[in-house]
């Protein structure tokens, strides 16, 4: 059971087997010139003001919303994590699929127009509001910056992974004290800092459509040549690599060999959860003029990401076949490494003989899925700092510019913890993802759902709420010893907590958990002020709200700007 | 909230007056949203009625396609994975690797179609301060959407 349930393998070799790691010339040329285009994308949309810098003026429409909540979205976890999980862990992979697409619906239907109505500019500046406490905007606050450092440490992992492919082994250049993916690593986490601090989240919007658009490209393109040229599909690889699903080895399709039933739903959903709990997907929602636009852009938004996340499992069997036909044995023991898998999508161009520009490409088309992700995320967790608790907290006089200079530096702060941690990940890229989607589960999405839903949540709710929320996410990572922190890595190794409460399904038991003490303590203490309530009411109204205007205001205004009386 | 008057006879047609002959449309424009209680589980007027009941029933199809496929596959292995015929997929990868995410997708086209129908229902539009800079899609909601299964 417990064998089954650790499929993730562990593994410290970060020179993934198959891939051919060398400096190459069209293919660095591809990457530097999407990055000044980035970089110039960047500077021309450069903001100083603060409601640029969040929101984008609220100005961005529909599709281009969509665009930009799918390059959000689409990390390196989902370029390359997902086929790799696939790839290793078989049916188990499919659980990242389906809860990494089908939470969209849950957040369409529960939270994208009601959050766009309660017009904050941040998922802390919601929480802080909705339960007027500034702890809890603090707690909110800090899950956002964890959430933002865990969920990167896996793009960084891919970035420095990927970039060995195109720029080869740089290690030299630092006498050999770090390893080449450590070198390739921190190269590309210092571009996307100075990238983003240079650029708000305007530049960042209108730059994640050019990156979505680069990276489905690159994803679809590569999937499609390397399939056509290896025989293995046609022009439709999304449907026809059913017809070669017997041909592979049974781990690649025997439902329950790479996980249990039980790790299955766990996972999936924390994913799905998780989705409607992070912070840098939810403040897409408060880009956009009304609520109409809200809805619409989180249904594009879906159909842009299924565009990958049906292709993954495609591209993942042809790589699995690949690289048993050219490298060696997939399952088993040694098997490909988690650094290879990680790889797969690069690998597989390249093993299906594809002209080195094209692979560079598609290598390029990952790196940009995870400077993307690193830019949202980043901007979602130094505005919790400089917003959420630098101005409404420490400093509530702070200027624009202070307050964006803060910013600007926790961006810097975010950035260099993650490029510590990321020197020695021990866990495939979709699995680190997967530990930020548990705590946004767990700890966020609560407060969000039933501050939303339920207006009688209140203060102490909340506090309890989130503080067990913290304290049950933690439990598992320490049990595993994730990112080495108990017993450098081993964990305390507690076989019940591991069987039923993995960390990367952590949400299953501790969303539960989360709202019955929410709830309880909500019951138990005085209800919330009535301001309060109608705030909530408000976020339910179908008249439409000015897009200038959040609930609090509307709230003020009927009650003549007086405090009311609960 | 706009004052029309006329009644939209299509509209109209579908409620049936239980209240004193007041419509829902009717009674919803005598609702201040700051007065009544938000309870997901009883809404307090006709708009968040038709609303929660859009959003219970796509709530209940998605938890089917989600978690359906895996669960059947727990409890009858064999006949799960039995391949498909013409596209050769073992059943159950299937309709976890394209079913589950493609009917999220059906879902919440369906999920927002019915929204704005909703919304024409009760005479509600959006304000568009400035002109689109993007495209708009699907502007008219009248088509009935039964899009739901797979």
């Amino acid at each position: 059971m417990i064998d089954a349930m650790v499929a993730m393998p562990l593994q410290s070799d970060m020179l993934p087997q198959g891939l051919d790691i060398s400096f190459k010339a069209l293919p660095a040329l591809i990457v530097v010139g999407m990055m000044l285009t980035f970089m110039v994308a960047g500077f021309m949309y450069k903001v100083a003001d603060t409601d640029n810098m969040w929101v984008a003026g609220r100005s961005i429409g529909n599709i281009e919303n969509g665009m930009a909540i799918g390059a959000n979205w689409m990390s390196a976890a989902t370029y390359l994590g997902v086929a790799a999980t696939v790839a290793l862990s078989g049916v188990y992979g499919l659980a990242y699929v389906v809860g990494w697409t089908t939470g969209y619906f849950i957040l369409l239907i529960f939270m994208a127009a009601q959050m766009r109505r309660f017009g904050k500019y941040t998922a802390p500046d919601f929480v802080g509001d909705r339960f007027n406490s500034d702890t809890a905007r603090a707690l909110a606050a800090i899950t956002t910056f964890l959430i933002g450092f865990v969920y990167t440490l896996g793009q960084a992992r891919g970035m420095g992974l990927v970039g060995m492919y195109i720029l080869g082994d740089w290690s030299a250049i630092t006498g050999g004290a770090l390893s080449a993916y450590q070198t390739m690593m921190i190269i590309f986490m210092v571009i996307t800092i100075g990238y983003l601090s240079l650029s708000g989240m305007l530049g960042a919007t209108k730059n994640m459509v050019l990156q979505y658009i680069i990276l489905i490209v690159a994803f679809l393109l590569g999937l499609v040549a390397t399939g056509w040229t290896t025989g293995y599909t046609t022009v439709l690889p999304q449907l026809e690599y059913g017809m070669m699903i017997d041909s592979l080895s049974s781990e690649f399709s025997d439902p329950f060999v790479g996980g249990s039933y039980y790790l299955w739903v766990a996972t999936c959903f924390s994913l799905v959860f998780g989705t409607c709990g992070l912070p840098h997907v939810l403040v897409r929602f408060y880009t956009v003029q009304n609520e109409r636009i809200a809805r619409w852009s989180c249904t594009w938004g879906l159909f842009f990401i299924s565009l990958l996340y049906l292709s993954a499992p495609a591209f993942a069997a042809i790589g699995v076949s690949l690289y048993s036909d050219q490298i060696g044995a997939v399952y088993g023991d040694p098997g490909m490494s988690g650094a290879a898998a990680d790889v797969l999508v690069v690998t597989a161009a390249q093993l299906a003989d594809l002209p080195q520009w094209f692979v560079g490409f598609v290598a390029a088309g990952g790196i940009a899925a995870a400077i993307a992700t690193t830019a949202g995320l980043f901007i979602a967790a130094s505005s919790a700092i400089s917003h959420d608790i630098y101005a409404n907290i420490i400093n509530e006089d702070a200027t624009q510019r202070q307050q964006v200079l803060v910013g600007r530096l926790s961006i810097v702060a975010i950035g260099v913890l993650s490029i510590i941690f990321a020197l020695d990940p021990q866990q495939p890229i979709a699995a680190l993802v997967g530990f930020a989607f548990s705590l946004a589960a767990i700890v966020l999405f609560p407060m969000f759902f039933l501050g939303l839903w339920w207006e009688n949540t209140n203060r102490p709710g909340a506090l309890s709420g989130m503080v067990t929320g913290i304290i049950v996410w933690f439990i598992p990572m320490f049990n595993e010893g994730n990112f080495g922190l108990v017993n450098g890595g081993e964990g305390l190794g507690i076989e019940v907590i591991s069987t039923w409460m993995p960390a990367i399904g952590s949400g299953l038991i501790g969303v539960p958990i989360v709202f019955a003490v929410t709830i309880i303590v909500s019951l138990i203490t005085d209800e919330p002020p009535l301001e309060t309530k109608q705030m909530v009411r408000q976020c339910h109204s179908p008249e439409p709200m000015p897009k200038d205007k959040t609930a609090a205001d509307v709230v003020a205004e009927r009650n003549g700007n007086a405090p009311a009386d609960d | 909230m706009t004052a029309d008057t006329n009644h939209d006879s299509e509209h109209d047609t579908r409620e049936v007056a239980t209240d004193g002959g007041m419509s829902d449309v009717e009674r919803e424009k005598q609702v201040d949203y700051l007065d009544v209680e938000i309870n997901l589980l009883k809404p307090a007027t006709p708009f968040m009625r038709d609303h929660l009941r859009v959003i219970w029933l796509g709530f209940a199809i998605w938890a089917l396609t989600t978690f359906g496929p895996i669960t059947l596959t727990r409890i009858a292995p064999d006949v799960m994975t039995t391949q498909m015929p013409v596209i050769g997929f073992p059943l159950h990868y299937f309709l976890l690797a394209i079913v589950g995410p493609g009917a999220a997708l059906i879902l919440s086209v369906w999920y927002a179609r019915k929204r704005d129908q909703i919304d024409d229902k009760y005479g509600i539009e959006q304000p568009t301060a400035a002109p689109e800079p993007t495209e708009t899609t699907s502007d008219d909601a009248t088509a009935a959407d039964g899009g739901v299964s797979e």
